[in-house]
């Protein structure tokens, strides 16, 4: 039963494709439906109208905006998730170790010892967040934008359990604040959502915030907010998936 | 000439695929892994998509970490 049921769905899944095959348009097509109407207008307007010069931006959080509040959640949702498979079982709590052991490092090499790793860790810690800062904020402008800013700030953390000693970290949380701090981003795209409706707006309309400024500043204030909600969303869900996934750990050098 | 360099990269994007399918050792597999997103990473770029590479790259560094996090709590010698 299970295997013709496994022969049939594969006979679909490799007939479909070939039968449908002229239905769909070709790459490129200039005359298919998508490339003919939606995208002429964001080519037309989306500098002027959104403020940003790059158009992908524009497109992701200022026209389907509401797309992208939604695929924030499901990431939040999926930190949440990993974070409940992997808690701890109150009777077993005796078994799971809490101590995580720095990566075991050749201390007899001369290069390691020439080199105090806890002082390059915060020099490059601090040079990625900086950089995380420029990609979250000049991401209008250029490519980037909030999850690559967050997936670096994410990093930057990994970085901290990796090579630093459990006694002094430089920044450390528990997974359950990360994931507490992991649902305030997509709190804050819907907040920001919401204030265009006291100046008479629709949901995410960002050009009829109640602020007394032009318009396409208007838009820029909101694409940025909406960014930095993306930015703390990624980084904290990665945040807690490390820490779920470390706290279960015993490292096979430690035994 | 860019087709070339596609074909070639897509090429090896098949060849690491198998590898990882049917290497013996974990560990091998994930470093591999790396390596797929990295070329992945390129194709992306001369599909004329940075902004999707920089996060293929990104989140490519991060995985590995992720995985072999996991492969270090798990028993080393699975094959």
């Amino acid at each position: 039963m299970r295997k013709a049921l496994t022969v049939i769905l594969l006979v679909i899944v490799l007939t479909v494709p070939f039968v449908f095959f002229d239905i769909l348009p070709v790459i490129g097509d200039p005359d298919s439906a998508p490339n003919s109407h939606v995208s002429d207008y964001y080519i037309e307007h989306a500098v002027e109208e959104c403020n940003s010069p790059n158009m992908v931006t524009a497109v992701i959080v200022d026209y389907r905006a509401f797309d992208t509040m939604f695929e924030t959640t499901v990431m939040f949702l999926a930190g949440i998730a990993v974070m409940l498979i992997l808690a701890e079982h109150p009777k077993r709590k005796l078994m799971v170790p809490t101590r995580v052991r720095r990566l075991n490092v050749h201390e007899g090499s001369p290069v390691y010892r020439t080199v105090n790793k806890d002082v390059m860790v915060s020099v490059i810690q601090v040079l990625i967040l900086i950089y995380a800062m420029y990609v979250l904020f000049h991401g209008e402008v250029s490519l980037g934008g909030g999850f690559q800013a967050g997936a670096l700030i994410g990093m930057t953390y990994l970085l901290d359990v990796m090579v630093c000693r459990r006694e002094q970290p430089l920044f450390r949380t528990t997974k359950y604040k990360a994931g507490a701090i992991a649902g305030l981003g997509p709190l804050l795209y819907a907040v920001t959502g919401m204030i265009p409706f006291i100046g008479g707006g629709l949901y995410l309309q960002y050009g009829k915030m109640p602020f007394a400024i032009h318009e396409a500043e208007l838009h820029s204030i909101g694409i940025t907010s909406v960014e930095i909600g993306v930015t703390i969303g990624v980084a904290a869900t990665i945040i807690t998936i490390i820490n779920a996934l470390t706290e279960r750990i015993v490292f096979d050098d430690e035994i | 000439m860019v087709y070339i360099i596609e074909a070639i990269l897509l090429l090896g994007l098949i060849a690491i695929a198998l590898t990882i399918i049917f290497g013996r050792d974990l560990m091998v597999a994930v470093v591999i892994y790396c390596a797929f997103s990295f070329i992945t990473m390129f194709l992306y770029i001369i599909m004329g998509a940075p902004d999707v590479a920089f996060t293929e790259a990104v989140i490519g560094v991060i995985s590995t970490v992720f995985f072999i996090i996991i492969l270090r709590s798990i028993r080393r010698n699975i094959k």
